[in-house]
């Protein structure tokens, strides 16, 4: 089983300024039937339309490096058009249930059609000066919203002279973002009204989000303030 | 009284018979123990000792050692491996001159078929070098002084070879600060093609040097031949450090673009194949349309109601800023929606690149639009529930 997870990397070819050097040996690999020397694909048209003029040493380096790199298949998700957004992917695949991906897809387009529709109608009731403060994009809204989400600083249990205590440790930004995804879904699922469809919800805690209002705000500043009260303890992460 | 004494010294024999015996073929020592046996024990005990295996009779078998092969065992096989080759060619009806060893393998692959899955488990017939691991000669004389001044290091091929390295550096470090109060430096020349080759791997230095090494003692060599590489040396020490280094095949270059053909009406037009999961698909791509795509003879909005489907048929089209320039028609069976799609995707893809420049194949196979996705549906195990997923774990 452990033979399986481990396999022998083919040692890259190594730049000659290459500072942070990776011991070749075994990267665990968990079972992908990808080798590991494949790398990930980048579907960015622009980056490829770039006139050799403009590149840099490095990019030109990077370009005639990666001609020699095996490539892994794109996901089926993902496309080089503008309104593939990777983060609404993300959000689109926590919402999703038994694999139901046409539901969750519907019902985050939806969410982004309710928003938009919210900013539309209070745009309209509102005078000109408000007008120019009031935005509509519902991609720049969600964003916002999930970054005004993030926790900057989480909680680790960590065992101690056989007590658990809850340690204040800074996270990774991909722990950010999946907890701001995680708690907005959380809260959208659990604490509405039966007869409230999700789209409406998750529209309405969006907007309030958008403005640093609402229980998923409130629930990141909960997370702060355990981590401020439990600042003694920040000693005892070892990491 | 008297039997229990005999079948207790006849299993006494045994074991310390076959104790002393170990590096003797299995079926050697099966009858050994056996005539053993006939000498020490009576008529039951015999059938009984000629009817049990050298392992159930053992307490604990010790680990092989790797046979060590002699010299003259390497030698015979050689000669054996040619003169077999010669009757091959004979039997094939071949010049026994000019048989080569892909001729070999493809009469060996005609003469015995394997259905086996797998490669290695098939018939071979190879050269005694690819099929006996090379060993290290005896490393010292007959007083019992080692030749090699590094023996008693352990691994004294690749101490050496450090050492040499070393010494090479030195060397050219001292020519360059000979020559830098002149200012007469050569230009620097790095003949390491960095991109087209990479270092050897662990295993591959292993099998050369013949010895065991960590991966601490592979990481320092890198790092040494890395430098000796960087310094300005002369095209002695780059060829002795390109002999660390491997080629690497540029990818791009081994994409199967398909030939452009030409219909009745002299339209251009191309075809490509994709496969995805269990679905098939076949994609006719004409050289000039209006954007216009059929799968099974009924138009691409109907056969594929999801969005995401119907993005990935555009995808690779998109990239290529040709949406309403080609005209699709395409067939797929198999697999579910996703599959499908993902397979035509792949067939467009693949059919598209007749119609376009080299450079804008290689950005679709960066893209990952010319790779047929691994991914398969993993098994369902015995004794869990599905692929991954375990039963309930039930305390009692």
């Amino acid at each position: 089983m452990a033979a399986a997870a481990l396999r022998a990397v083919r040692a890259p070819a190594l730049r000659s300024s290459c500072a942070g050097w990776r011991v070749p040996g075994l990267t665990p690999v968990r079972w992908s039937r990808y080798s590991p020397e494949f790398r990930d694909p980048l579907v960015d048209k622009e980056h490829y339309r770039k006139p050799v003029a403009e590149l840099t040493e490095e990019e030109k380096y990077e370009q005639e490096l990666k001609k020699t790199q095996l490539i892994k298949a794109a996901p089926a998700t993902t496309t080089c058009s503008v309104f593939a957004d990777p983060v609404i992917s993300k959000f689109t695949n926590m919402m999703m249930k038994g694999g139901n991906k046409i539901l969750a897809r519907s019902l985050i387009t939806q969410t982004l059609e309710a928003v938009k529709r919210k900013q539309f109608e209070k745009y309209r009731a509102a005078s000109a000066e408000e007008q120019a403060t009031i935005e509509r994009n519902p991609y720049v809204i969600f964003h916002q919203a999930l970054k005004n989400c993030e926790p900057v600083i989480g909680l680790v249990p960590i065992l101690k002279g056989g007590h658990f205590y809850q340690v204040p440790v800074p996270l990774a930004d991909r722990r950010r973002r999946f907890l701001a995804m995680k708690w907005m879904i959380t809260e959208c699922r659990e604490n509405k009204h039966r007869r409230t469809l999700m789209p409406e919800k998750l529209s309405h805690e969006l907007l309030q989000a958008f403005h640093n209002q609402g229980p998923v705000i409130k629930r990141k500043q909960d997370m702060h303030k355990m981590a401020e009260a439990n600042r003694a303890l920040a000693h005892y992460r070892w990491w | 009284m008297a039997a229990p004494c005999v079948s207790c010294s006849a299993a006494l024999s045994r074991r310390l018979f076959l104790g002393t015996r170990v590096v003797l073929a299995r079926s050697q020592g099966l009858w050994k123990a056996s005539a053993a046996g006939a000498q020490a024990g009576s008529g039951p005990q015999l059938s009984r000792l000629i009817h049990t295996t050298v392992v159930t009779t053992k307490k604990s078998v010790p680990a092989s050692r790797r046979e060590v092969y002699t010299e003259d065992f390497i030698k015979k096989q050689i000669e054996e491996f040619n003169l077999g080759k010669r009757h091959l060619a004979n039997m094939m009806g071949e010049d026994p001159e000019t048989f080569t060893q892909e001729d070999v393998d493809r009469a060996i692959t005609y003469l015995f078929p394997s259905g086996l899955f797998e490669k290695r488990a098939r018939p071979i017939m190879k050269h005694p070098e690819q099929i006996f691991p090379k060993q290290r000669a005896v490393q010292w004389g007959e007083d019992g002084r080692p030749f090699h001044f590094l023996f008693y290091t352990g691994k004294q091929s690749y101490y050496s070879l450090m050492h040499d390295i070393y010494g090479k550096i030195l060397q050219v470090e001292n020519q360059q600060n000979q020559l830098l109060p002149k200012s007469l430096l050569p230009e620097n020349t790095e003949v390491l093609d960095l991109i087209g080759s990479r270092w050897l791997i662990k295993e591959e230095l292993e099998e050369m040097l013949v010895e065991k090494l960590s991966d601490q003692d592979y990481t320092q060599l890198i790092r040494l031949l890395e430098k000796l590489g960087r310094l300005a040396s002369g095209p002695a020490e780059q060829e002795f450090v390109s002999r660390f280094r491997r080629s690497l095949a540029v990818q791009s270059k081994r994409q199967e673009v398909p030939p452009v053909q030409h219909d009745a009406q002299g339209m251009p037009f191309s075809t490509g194949q994709g496969r995805r999961k269990t679905a098939t698909a076949e994609a006719v791509v004409s050289g000039h349309g209006s954007g216009r795509i059929r799968v099974n003879g009924v138009d691409y909005l109907r056969y594929f109601p999801v969005m995401q489907d119907r993005e990935q048929l555009m995808f690779p089209l998109h990239f290529l800023d040709r949406l309403g320039k080609h005209d699709v028609t395409c067939t797929v069976s198999g697999g579910g929606r996703s599959a499908q799609a993902g397979a035509i995707r792949l067939a467009v893809a693949r059919a598209l690149c007749s119609f376009v420049s080299e450079d804008e194949v290689e950005w679709m196979r960066q893209a990952g639009l010319l790779t047929t996705d691994p991914r398969v549906r993993e098994r369902k195990k015995p004794g869990q529930e599905g692929a991954r997923r375990k039963f309930t774990w039930k305390k009692r």
